[in-house]
């Protein structure tokens, strides 16, 4: 069972890891073997997005992502720059 | 257009203020060879290359730095958070206080304001390529100044990442180059610029 932070720190890994295919497909883009382990980190992203929504709610990434609800969620919580987590 | 992901790349977690290394860390936001030249230098290129992948790559990295320069701004933003006004005359950041008090400004360590002549778009794709690559070495040299000056693990830390992600730069600037030359005269490389003549060079996969 992970905690939010963890869960957190596990998407932006695997983010990590799309953008990294992405710069090297740019100068490979024929390389098939590439291809497959991008589509493979989505597919494991989506996995993880799933289980991180079923257990703490909208992971918000992009500001078309957020539901608005009372208020309106992009502005609340913490900025990337402030040390302030909700991890 | 861009999209903004509302998350650091990396994470950027500094527990105790200060100024002084904020002071040095400063120039790889606003100095020659930090991350705002390095995202202006490769989103301004890359409308005038003539290949796509060029084009991909030049946006794509150029997109990184801008998440880079916004990890080195919270890096300066939490070690000049809650300052007193005696620490802030003790390390000598009252010179940059006077004129911006904690605000996160585009300097270099040496107080020069940045500017646009650290970048060149010369619009000859083996030209701007090779000043890609000299850019990647010089941010590398620069977080490697950094990491002598530097002692403290929570800085030294997304400074590392940093550090590691121009060297991958590098090599994809490198192979960028040599599919660039790979359409070209072998025989003469620089006989047009396929940036601007009609005619020059052909076609690969």
């Amino acid at each position: 069972m992970q905690n939010k932070a963890e869960l957190k720190r596990r998407i932006d890994a695997i983010d990590f890891a799309i953008y990294e295919s992405v710069l090297f497909l740019d100068t490979h883009p024929t390389d098939h073997r590439a291809m497959t382990a991008f589509e493979n980190y989505k597919r494991r992203r989506a996995e993880l997005i799933r289980e991180y929504e079923s257990k703490f709610g909208p992971y918000i990434k992009q500001v078309d992502d957020v539901t608005p609800g009372k208020t309106w969620a992009w502005i609340k919580q913490p900025w990337p720059w402030e040390n302030k987590g909700d991890d | 257009m861009w999209q903004y992901n509302k998350k650091l790349q990396y994470p950027v977690k500094i527990s105790k203020p200060d100024p002084r290394t904020a002071q040095i860390i400063i120039s790889q936001f606003g100095g020659p060879d930090g991350e705002l030249s390095a995202s202006m230098r490769y989103l301004t290129q890359r409308y005038n290359m003539p290949y796509d992948e060029l084009k991909g790559l030049l946006t794509d990295i150029g997109t990184e730095e801008l998440a880079h320069m916004e990890m080195i701004c919270a890096i300066v933003y939490q070690l000049t958070k809650n300052l007193s006004i005696e620490e802030i005359k003790k390390s000598g950041f009252d010179k940059y206080y006077v004129d911006h008090t904690s605000a996160v400004y585009p300097i270099a360590a040496s107080g020069l304001p940045w500017r646009a002549e650290y970048i060149q778009a010369k619009g000859d794709p083996i030209s701007d390529l090779h000043e890609d690559l000299a850019a990647e070495q010089k941010a590398r040299t620069t977080y490697d100044n950094i990491l002598r000056l530097i002692d403290n693990p929570e800085v030294r830390d997304p400074i590392k990442f940093l550090r590691q992600r121009e060297v991958v730069h590098y090599q994809r600037f490198g192979e960028g180059l040599e599919r660039t030359k790979q359409r070209l005269n072998a025989r003469n490389f620089y006989a047009c610029n396929p940036a601007f003549d009609k005619n020059c060079g052909i076609d690969i996969v």
